[in-house]
């Protein structure tokens, strides 16, 4: 148990929470307007799905075309019609097309760090990083705010696949996620670092163990109603044996489990089989999901790395996730968000004889879906050559924002921070009202 | 320059000294009876009264208008205190506040007493006190003069200290505040009061103080102007306080404080822990080592009766010692390798200098003050050094004897590399942290709220950190230099990244290259964003006490350190006293030990202050105060708790069960799985050893790298905030995870070679079974050994012996038990190899399974002994052994059994808690 203390000059106790939310946040909502809580209220998303494209995706490739660009600008790539009226996009994105009802498509979203470390924690937390504190990513938050108090789940509410840019930060590493550590592979076996059994150990062995350890880890009883350390040890141990000997966390893992007819659609790569590990995850009640993929940073011979190497398994992995979630009946629930860390140069560099495109942060694209967010959308707008917002822009405060309130969460909550300085969730953001409607 | 430095000391110690004895001046009465009559046309003062008052009326509020925004276009300074904000804020022309020619339509008057239009409600009666104070200012001409602040001489607040008996008793505070010029006046309606823990006692807003239902010790909180006063509470626990208490052992002054405060309260403290715990708790404490098998029986069995101080002397001198203490030191300084990218040539150089510089000069017990000296006062080049010469000197660093390289440099810069910490308000604030032990970041953006610094004081010390420069070119003449070095090695037309892969190639290729470098220069004023420009500054302020001045040219830090190291300084030496305390007790004598603010004062200051003064009598003598410490009875309490001290957790009056630090615990579970060789390997050498890690960050603990896992696991810092909290001690589910069914922690219990499964196995000559796939894993690969290994085991034997004896180069000698060591993790040792590959092929079954029930494994009570002593360094009891053996006898092969049994211990919550 810690004392923080806060900015304003309030002490507080933290007791420890077993896997739960701390009471350290502020609870500011008495500040929210009245719309806002109603909002807030009125939101669908229970899970969510964050797709991460480090290397930071050439917007203009793929969902902001500029078909009558200047050629140093424009590209090789045209654009196609969707399942949507008025709303076109690449056509190495032929499968993404067919469901562009699903989701809402950001243009013209912009920020200045140019870095992939910073931009990366930019878009992945939501705040604008700074050198004197490690926001928490938004799976960290959702973590904690989401988890239902004192029940005790077989699967972890926080999966990485295969591991996250999205840090626990000063939440601490209680809400840290569970790495995967691999991606699945069809047809087999899944292995998952401290969910599958190693080293040739049974349900059976860890049980007689377990039973072994009962008997022997008695020294502290006495001590266990008066110490916080030790009684949420007691409470993790709990935990920790249903999710290794659970069937359910072992299956929630188990992509073979799906049926043929459902599981095809999202083909045989690895961002696709994440895809689908993503929508099973969700389906067996874990909170918030990371998939990564990565090989984005075309500074060299763009057009045939994202025709031939990236597009064709983005775009058959993520249809597949959009229409396997609502097949499955959980796009309602489950908020789906895509990013990369930010755009590309919108002029074609002379490096390579096919050139490529550079880090570009003023103007980048997201997607988001589910949860109550209205698909078949275009948000925002790009200027002729896609160099910068044509209007105000939407900043990633602002997506994030948006975000939370898909989540049912106050952006505007308070945290103390280690150190007790009051956080907002989100410092400067506005969520897009437009989204939801 | 000192003597003004103590005038400023003088200063803050006035301000903590409470009731002196009443002078024989008149106290101007309080407010609240002066504005009673509604006839009143005193005109109150900005400063002391108006400001003051709308911080109790709760204006400038974080909630309210003293948020970052403010609220209804009203922003008043947090806390109050930047008195010139203020006063523009209300007679913001765009949005004024105050209606001087019709005062009684100001807003702050009209606002705030209307609960239908005002957000925060209604404050204040308009027929009340506080509506004819602020009414009179405005109506007197709202005046304030902006360059004469007044200046708080003291608080003189009684009672001085509150003892409660029962629930439900009161006392009442009075604050009067002593003005420079002699005005005294009663301000305690204006004073805002603040409890520490209102389970022991809560506080109004009229300074009314009631005992709650706790029982224990802890401060109200008085702040006034600048002035931040904490008052003890103390309710005793027990009727055993005072008089009646028993008499308990206290051999140690340290013994002597401890017990005179628990006096007070009525705790009488555990009894002394057996010997088993003392040894497993100080190892873990002072070394971050669990002790080995071998060297918890030698100690059980040790008679003498100063075996416990014997071997404290004895645990100083071991290398590990100074490992896990640089660990720590490292996570105050921040030592982290992602700040660090392109500070050198070399990846990851800067950091592992950094750790080894500093655990160098830990294993020499090299005095505090030096130590810090030398990372504050560093310089990339030594004294009249040439650019050329510290390029050839860093280039032959980087080579073979980096170690022996690293003990003669005499400062350590990387401290001041750091990329995030380069604009002098960030480097303030990690140097407040790192030296001070004090949270100086809240005064960035407004009065601090629990100390005396305001906005201002820290911009003022912001500015003894804009002379440092760490750059990769070096300036003046040297820039030349530089140039000719690039063109010599033939790459000055390279930019960026590339210059950087190519000087790394080039090093890599024995070739002098240029070194990124620090310097000083004259320190320039930091602006609001926290840049430096401008004019060269010849004086700066620390914290708000007096002006520094110093000379053109001079390195502006020496005279700060001069400060620090000063022995009337309150915060160097005490911070370092405090987090060496907080290393042994789970918590600080001020806690949490990076915030010694006035608000949060320690729990024993006559303790505190006895360490701090014995620390600076010794010459900053580290091990002197490491063993003042451990030495004492207090140290050496049982975790055990009687009736009257199980609730105590800030008054050492038994030991706290806490989780091992990250380092620690990976390197335990390594540690208690291994062969007894192996065991007494990660004792003498720190080579492989979690709390030998040279660097850290969130990137580092998150990466790729499979061996940082656990550290992620178990929160090792991240170094990245200049913040206690930057490490976890905090139990997850995924630690349990971890501890359960990591493949970390079975490839430890079934490591061949190396480990102790793999040693029962062969000296029972049984089959070490269910090893599953950890034979795939290449650190604990058994492969075949060449034919010819015993010969080339011995030849390998001889020549460290023959180097040894010659005395060559450390670094020879060690590269060569590097390889015999890495053919041991391999091969095996020589002699035991036959043996083994009868193992392997021939599984040596001694146990048919049929009948398995009836089963006596022999010498299962050995091996469970041996199990318990090495995770949890002590012998099992005999109900203990009962379990264990026929765990083992009920399992289908032995092996296994052990398995079990092993990793049930390793998992028991006595394993990972110090207790």
């Amino acid at each position: 148990m810690t004392i923080h203390r806060t900015c304003d000059g309030v002490r507080r106790r933290d007791f420890l929470q077993i896997g739960t939310a701390a009471i350290a946040g502020v609870n500011l909502a008495g500040y929210l307007s009245m719309a806002q809580a109603d909002e807030l209220a009125a939101s669908q998303g229970k899970n969510a799905i964050f797709v991460n494209l480090p290397g930071g995706p050439s917007h203009m490739d793929t969902f902001d075309l500029k078909p009558d660009a200047p050629t140093e600008f424009r590209g090789t790539f045209n654009p196609i019609k969707t399942n949507v009226a008025g709303i076109e996009i690449s056509e190495h994105l032929p499968k993404l097309a067919q469901c562009a009802d699903k989701y809402v498509v950001l243009r013209g979203v912009s920020h200045t760090l140019a870095a992939h470390r910073l931009g990366s924690e930019y878009v992945n937390t939501g705040n604008r990083p700074l050198a004197s504190l490690e926001y928490p990513g938004y799976g960290a938050v959702v973590t904690k705010e989401l988890k239902q108090p004192s029940k005790t789940d077989d699967v972890p509410p926080f999966v990485a696949i295969p591991r996250s840019a999205q840090r626990a930060g000063f939440l601490g590493v209680q809400y840290a996620p569970l790495n995967t550590g691999a991606t699945p592979r069809p047809g087999q076996p899944f292995s998952v670092r401290g969910v599958t059994l190693g080293n040739g150990l049974t349900i059976n062995e860890v049980t007689k163990r377990q039973n072994l350890l009962s008997d022997l880890d008695t020294v502290f009883k006495k001590a266990e109603q008066n110490n916080q350390l030790l009684k949420g040890m007691n409470e993790f141990d709990k935990q920790a044996r249903a999710m290794i000997t659970s069937k359910a966390a072992r299956e929630a893992f188990d992509i073979n489990r799906e049926p043929e007819s459902y599981a095809k659609k999202f083909g045989t790569t690895p961002f696709g089989m994440s895809c689908l590990l993503a929508t099973r995850l969700v389906g067996a009640g874990v909170k918030f999901v990371t998939v990564s993929y990565g090989g984005w940073d075309t500074h060299r011979d763009n057009f045939t790395t994202l025709k031939n190497r990236q597009l064709p398994a983005f775009d058959e992995g993520l249809a597949a996730l959009f229409t396997g979630l609502a097949e499955k009946g959980l796009l309602e629930s489950t908020v789906v968000y895509v990013t990369g860390e930010f755009g590309r140069t919108p002029k074609i560099n002379t490096r390579t004889a096919e050139g490529g495109r550079d880090h570009y942060p003023r103007c980048m694209f997201m997607l988001l879906a589910g949860g109550g967010v209205q698909g078949g959308q275009v948000i925002g707008k790009s200027d002729a050559n896609a160099t910068a917002p044509a209007d105000a822009g939407i900043s990633p405060d602002d997506v994030a924002a948006t975000f939370y309130q898909a989540m049912g969460i106050d952006h505007t909550k308070e945290y103390a921070s280690g150190t007790g300085r009051p956080i907002t969730i989100v410092r400067n953001g506005t969520p897009i009202k437009q989204a939801f409607v | 320059m000192n003597s003004r430095l103590f005038i400023f000391l003088g200063l803050m110690v006035g301000l903590i000294l409470i009731a002196a004895p009443v002078e024989a001046v008149d106290t101007i009465a309080p407010l609240p009876s002066r504005f009673s009559d509604t006839d009143i046309d005193e005109v109150p003062d900005f400063q002391k009264h108006v400001v003051p008052l709308l911080s109790r009326l709760g204006c400038n509020g974080r909630a309210c208008h003293g948020s970052l925004q403010g609220r209804g276009d009203f922003r008043l300074s947090l806390f109050g205190y930047d008195f010139a904000a203020d006063f523009k804020e209300l007679n913001n022309p765009d949005s004024p506040r105050i209606d001087k020619a019709d005062s009684e339509a100001s807003l702050v008057l009209t606002m705030p007493t209307d609960a239908d239009v005002h957000g925060g409600g209604k404050r204040f009666d308009p027929a009340g006190w506080e509506y004819r104070v602020l009414h009179n200012w405005i109506q007197g001409g709202a005046t304030f003069d902006v360059d004469n602040v007044a200046k708080l001489k003291r608080l003189e607040i009684s009672p001085t200290e509150i003892q409660f008996s029962a629930t439900g008793e009161a006392e009442q505070l009075t604050v009067i505040a002593v003005w420079q010029d002699g005005l005294r006046e009663d301000v305690t309606p204006l004073v805002r009061f603040t409890t520490n823990d209102k389970v022991i006692a809560a506080v109004d807003e009229n300074g009314l103080i009631t005992a709650g239902i706790g029982t224990g010790d802890t401060h109200v909180v008085i702040a006034y102007d600048k002035a931040v006063v904490p008052i003890p509470v103390i309710r005793p626990v027990s009727k055993l306080a005072g008089r009646r208490f028993p008499k308990v052992e206290t051999p140690t002054r340290v013994d002597e404080l401890v017990v005179e405060k628990l006096r007070k309260l009525g705790i009488v403290p555990s009894a002394l822990s057996t010997d088993a715990e003392f040894f497993r708790r100080l190892s873990l404490d002072l070394t971050g080592t669990l002790p080995t098998a071998k060297a918890v029986e030698e100690f059980l069995a040790d008679t003498s009766s100063n075996k416990r101080s014997k071997k404290i002397d004895e645990l100083l001198e071991t290398p590990a010692y100074a490992a896990w203490w640089a660990t720590k030191l490292c996570d105050f300084t921040g030592n982290n390798d992602q700040q660090l990218v392109n500070t050198s040539p070399v990846r990851n150089a800067p950091g592992e200098i950094w750790y080894r510089w500093i655990e160098q000069r830990l294993a020499q017990n090299m005095p505090y003050d030096e130590l810090a000296a030398g990372i504050i006062l560093a310089t990339s080049k030594k004294p009249n050094q040439s650019y050329i010469d510290y390029c050839r000197d860093m280039t032959e660093l980087h080579g073979v004897d980096r170690d022996q390289k690293i003990s003669q440099m005499e400062t350590m810069p990387y401290y001041w590399a750091r990329r995030e910490f380069r604009n002098p308000p960030e480097r303030a604030i990690s140097f407040a942290y790192a030296f001070m032990g004090i949270r100086i970041q809240c005064a960035q953006c407004h009065k601090h709220p629990f100390d005396v610094w305001s906005k201002q004081d820290f911009a003022e010390f912001s500015n003894f950190f804009s002379g440092v420069v760490f750059g990769n070119t070096p300036v003046g003449k040297d820039r030349a230099v530089y140039q000719s070095m690039l063109k010599d090695l033939g790459i000055s037309q390279l930019r960026g990244g590339d210059l950087r892969r190519e000087l790394t190639n080039k090093i890599r290729a024995g070739e002098t290259v240029p070194f990124p470098m620090l310097y000083t220069r004259g320190p320039r004023k930091v602006d609001e964003n926290g840049r430096s420009g401008g004019s060269v500054l010849t004086e700066a302020s620390i914290l708000g006490g007096d002006v520094v001045r110093f000379e053109q040219g001079q390195d502006v830090r020496e005279p700060l350190m001069q400060w620090l190291r000063s022995k009337e300084n309150p915060y160097f030496a005490k911070a370092f006293v405090n987090r060496v305390w907080a290393n042994y007790f789970n918590v600080g004598i001020v806690d949490p030990p990076d915030d010694l603010s006035l608000a949060n004062p320690p729990s024993n200051a006559a303790l505190l202050e006895y360490l701090t003064q014995g620390f600076l009598d010794h010459d900053f003598d580290i091990k002197w105060l490491q063993r003042e410490i451990i030495n004492s009875r207090t140290y050496q309490l049982s975790w055990q708790t009687n009736e009257t001290n199980q609730g105590d957790h800030s008054n050492f009056s038994h030991q706290v069960p806490r989780r091992l630090p990250a380092e620690v615990t990976v390197d335990a579970i390594a540690m208690a799985t291994a062969s007894d060789e192996e065991a007494q390997r990660l004792h003498a050498e720190m080579k492989g050893r979690a709390i030998s890690i040279a660097s850290s960050s969130e990137r580092f603990l998150q990466g790729n790298n499979a061996s940082t896992f656990g550290l992620m696991v178990f929160g090792r810092s991240t170094r990245e905030t200049s913040c206690e909290c930057d490490r976890s001690g905090d139990p997850t589910l995924l630690q349990t995870v971890y501890l359960q069914n990591d493949q970390d922690v079975h490839r430890l219990l079934d490591r061949r070679n190396t480990g102790w499964l793999y040693q029962v196995a062969q000296e029972n000559k049984w089959a070490l079974t269910g090893v599953g796939r950890v034979s795939n894993s290449s650190n604990s690969t058994s492969r075949k050994p060449p034919a010819n290994y015993a010969q080339l085991m011995q030849s390998l034997e001889k020549r460290i012996a023959y180097h040894r004896k010659q005395g060559d180069a450390t670094a020879l000698v060690k590269s060569l038990q590097d390889r015999r060591r890495m053919y041991v993790q391999r091969f095996g040792p020589p002699n035991s190899t036959k043996k083994e590959n009868v193992v392997a092929e021939g599984r040596v079954d001694d146990n048919s399974k049929d009948d398995k029930v009836a089963r006596q494994v022999s010498g299962a009570e050995e091996i469970v002994k041996q199990a318990y002593l090495r995770t949890l360094s002590r012998y099992p009891t005999e109900q203990e052994l009962v379990k264990c053996i026929k765990y083992i006898n009920e399992s289908e092969d032995t092996i296994n059994g052990i398995r079990g049994v092993l990793w049930a211990l390793v998992n028991t919550k006595e394993f990972v808690v110090n207790h």
